[in-house]
């Protein structure tokens, strides 16, 4: 037992361990946040372009759509980040941080596509038909009317999917990436087994931390987004 | 009376479903034309192909001589107002921006005109005090009379509804039916979808009787209760008077 905080006295007074957990933490962040727009901008287009209304020139675009997020969702992550790393752009000196960002939010976006396209097709039709009856444009429509009532359907299932993303990214470290993940076994290899309990509890806290904090905002925002349902 | 309306040959499939099989109709200035039949018998289809909110298969509309097409769809339901069986007051607005809306932003009416409308005509049905609250808090005969000036915003040619009384409960029923009623005696032409059968002879000046997706009789609400022509129509008002 005395081992045990002895560990945990030495990480936390050592400035390289502090400093590799620290860097570790950061980068993860960096990965998520920007795979997380990646995927939010892409899964809207794709949402967007398959929830219109059947027409001649969108027909190709649909059709690549719906492959997209069959293979994406039908492939696992893991082989993704080696085909993006190894294949796609196995160009030299391209920076690793920008092939793992696209590589998480190009998958990302199929699963945030899903949920749009899931949250603008449970705004009842007759929302639209009101819009359409009163001679709005389809553009008022969709951003007065059938949009709003979509966030607020597609907002918790987005927060889970944010929460996803941050986790899955601790994949990185299969090709070789120093994110939180890494830095927890990096920290506690070379030793015996008790070395790796505390860095791997403290990055395990790390990402708690974190998914914490979103749950939390995440649930701020469908309350205050809930407003029109409650009464008065 | 001047002709506001023409319908020809309107036909309207859905899949192998023939629901209208051809339908002519013709409206004038200041009519009320109620139209009944019994359910699937495609008389709320007929209504929403004449705004098109539901596409037509086949057939020609002409409001004023000019044939709606794809182009001036957007202009003609400006002057063609719906009120639906299940209200459809935007959820996520408060009831002085649905009434608002479409004016301000087809630039009819600007701001403050559209807001002083609206109040007059809340103010007018006595609902002027939930001119902030959202459709979520209000009772469905509030909210259908609130659809119901919400389309009397636009200043409306004609005013279409679709069975607006079919989902409300008996209390309110009547004041739906009396909005109606002075919404009619004001002039405004009106085709009206129902099943209220005395408020149908009370308000109709035609009577338009379909059935398996064609107009089967027509006629004054006189001689369309009173002395029916054909036995479909003998049969349908032994049931349901």
């Amino acid at each position: 037992m005395s081992d045990f905080f002895a560990k945990i006295i030495e990480l936390f007074s050592t400035p390289e361990y502090i400093d590799s957990l620290l860097h570790g933490f950061l980068l993860t962040l960096e990965i998520s946040f920007f795979a997380i727009i990646v995927g939010f901008t892409l899964g809207t287009v794709i949402a967007l372009v398959e929830t219109a209304k059947p027409s001649k020139w969108l027909t190709i675009p649909k059709f690549i759509c719906r492959i997209y997020t069959t293979v994406i969702r039908g492939t696992p992550m893991a082989l993704q980040l080696f085909i993006m790393f190894f294949i796609i752009f196995a160009i030299r000196d391209f920076p690793e941080l920008i092939t793992a960002i696209l590589a998480f939010g190009f998958n990302s976006a199929a699963y945030t596509s899903e949920i749009i396209r899931g949250g603008i097709l449970s705004v009842d039709k007759g929302q639209t038909e009101a819009g359409l009856a009163l001679g709005l444009k389809n553009s008022t429509i969709f951003f007065k009317i059938v949009a709003p009532q979509a966030i607020k359907n597609i907002i918790p299932a987005l927060g889970n999917e944010i929460i996803t993303v941050i986790k899955e990214t601790a994949i990185v470290s299969m090709v070789g990436m120093y994110d939180l993940n890494m830095a927890a076994k990096d920290i506690g290899s070379g030793h015996n087994l008790a070395s790796y309990i505390v860095p791997m509890f403290t990055a395990a806290l790390f990402y708690l931390a974190t998914i914490y904090l979103i749950t939390f905002l995440v649930g701020r925002l469908e309350k205050r987004l809930r407003k029109s349902d409650l009464m008065e | 009376m001047a002709e506001i309306l023409r319908i020809r040959n309107l036909r309207k499939t859905f899949g192998d479903n023939k629901v209208l099989k051809g339908i002519d109709f013709s409206l004038s200035q200041g009519e009320k034309v109620v139209v009944l039949g019994p359910s699937g018998s495609g008389k709320s289809t007929f209504l929403r192909c004449i705004n098109r909110i539901e596409e037509p298969t086949s057939g020609e509309i002409y409001l004023h001589n000019i044939l709606v097409t794809d182009k001036n769809i957007t202009k003609i339901r400006q002057k063609v107002g719906m009120v639906f069986q299940h209200f459809n007051l935007i959820k996520n607005l408060t009831v002085t921006e649905n009434l608002i809306l479409a004016p301000v932003k087809l630039k009819l009416l600007s701001e403050p005109e559209a807001l002083k409308k609206a109040y007059k005509l809340l103010k007018h049905i006595g609902l002027l005090s939930k001119k902030d609250a959202y459709p979520a808090s209000l009772s469905g005969g509030q909210k259908q009379r609130i659809a119901i000036i919400r389309a009397m915003m636009m200043n409306p040619e004609i005013l279409l509804f679709d069975e607006p009384t079919s989902a409300l409960d008996p209390e309110s029923i009547g004041d739906v039916l009396e909005l109606i009623h002075e919404v009619a005696d004001q002039g405004m032409t009106i085709i009206i979808v129902t099943h209220e059968m005395n408020f149908a002879k009370e308000i109709a000046s035609r009577i338009v009787f379909i059935d398996e997706g064609k107009i089967i009789e027509e006629g004054t609400p006189k001689v369309f209760f009173n002395n029916p022509q054909t036995p479909r129509v003998q049969e349908f008002l032994k049931k349901v008077l």
